[in-house]
């Protein structure tokens, strides 16, 4: 339409209008223009209008995955993460047995924010991982020589691990139990073995932080592929391997250093690989030195 | 399919258009509380885990 033509349209609409009887007329009129639809046509807007609808379903779906999850597993981590408080508070053994699904350790990252916290579930059964974290069956327990495995979630369910690319080497992740934190410091990544004791290894926040590699043997030793940062295939589950990448066994339990190591899939929304990160023990703070986590941040310098 | 849906729909429009906002969420609850919990597990998006 022109401009002029446009500008004349107003009045005619409002003359339309106030006579309710010609607008109707319009109407009447108007109807039949559109020629009746046959078999075949009813047939296309019904197929159009079914595939309009799965597509909403598909974003629904989406939806759900991504923020509904959330507040599923948000109910169920608080259940478990007071329960757990519970237990900690009536029970003082020291080896509290392992029940699947059930909770035994908290995860605080204190680089995410002195408030992330999460409980750590045994098992890495989709129950468990919609609670929070799940430890693997059967690798070390916190504190202990051998890698302490963990999986997460990185989108929906809580997305516990969202933000693990976002780790860097000497980060710490803090592991309590009902007698202890245990602090361990991402390892070095891949670009920063070489020259790590004079380079980033010098830096006071990397204290206790070793590439962990035997400089008298080629390639560095049984801990040669072991990174700060790694992402690999599903199917590589020497990752939580007591010595990561290395054959159970390598290495008798006295010689291990003891690891933790978190897995979430890679890359983000995809389950095609898995981010690795592993980190070392660096120190073990009784609850008796920190009563809780909030004293201990400041024990050892606050979240940053 | 909608406008059949429509057309059946018993009452004066207001009433079709409460009875068709009840329909909807209740698919909309059935979906979220039944049918994705029950198909997200078999779905690999979630998989986070290494094989062990």
């Amino acid at each position: 339409m022109t401009g002029p033509g446009f500008g004349d349209q107003p009045t005619e609409v409002f003359a339309a209008v106030g006579d309710s009887a010609a607008a109707g007329d319009t109407a009447v009129r108007e109807k039949p223009a559109l020629a009746p639809l046959g078999k075949g046509g009813v047939a296309i807007r019904t197929a159009g209008e079914v595939f309009i609808t799965l597509g909403v379903v598909v974003l629904l779906f989406m939806v759900y995955e991504v923020w509904v999850t959330d507040l599923f597993s948000a109910e169920k981590q608080s259940v478990a993460s007071d329960q757990l408080d519970g237990d900690w508070a009536k029970d003082r053994t020291l080896h509290p047995e392992l029940v699947d699904g059930k909770a035994f350790a908290r995860i605080h990252i204190p680089s995410f924010g002195a408030d992330f916290n999460f409980t750590v579930q045994e098992g890495t059964g989709e129950n468990a991982l919609a609670v929070g974290p799940g430890h693997y069956k059967g690798t070390a327990l916190p504190g202990e020589p051998g890698n302490f495995g963990i999986a997460g979630h990185r989108v929906g369910k809580g997305a516990p691990f969202n933000d693990l690319d976002n780790l860097s080497s000497c980060d710490e992740i803090v592991i309590e139990t009902q007698t202890d934190f245990y602090l361990y410091k991402v390892l070095p990544y891949d670009d920063e073995i070489d020259g790590w004791s004079s380079g980033k290894g010098a830096e006071p926040a990397c204290k206790g932080v070793s590439t962990l590699r035997d400089s008298s043997v080629a390639g560095g030793g049984p801990y040669e592929k072991t990174f700060g940062r790694k992402v690999v295939l599903p199917s590589q589950g020497d990752a939580v391997n007591p010595v990561p990448y290395q054959p159970a066994g390598v290495l008798p339990k006295a010689q291990q250093a003891a690891l933790l190591t978190l897995t979430t899939c890679h890359p983000q929304f995809s389950a095609k690989q898995r981010l690795i990160i592993t980190s070392v023990l660096t120190q073990q703070v009784p609850k008796s030195q920190a009563k809780d986590y909030p004293t201990l941040l400041t024990k050892i310098g606050g979240a940053s | 399919m909608y406008g059949w849906l429509w057309r059946h729909l018993p009452g004066p429009f207001a009433a079709k258009l409460v009875i068709a906002i009840v329909l909807v969420l209740g698919i909309v609850a059935l979906l979220m509380f039944v049918v994705f919990p029950w198909l997200d597990p078999l779905l690999p998006f979630n998989d986070v885990s290494v094989d062990n």
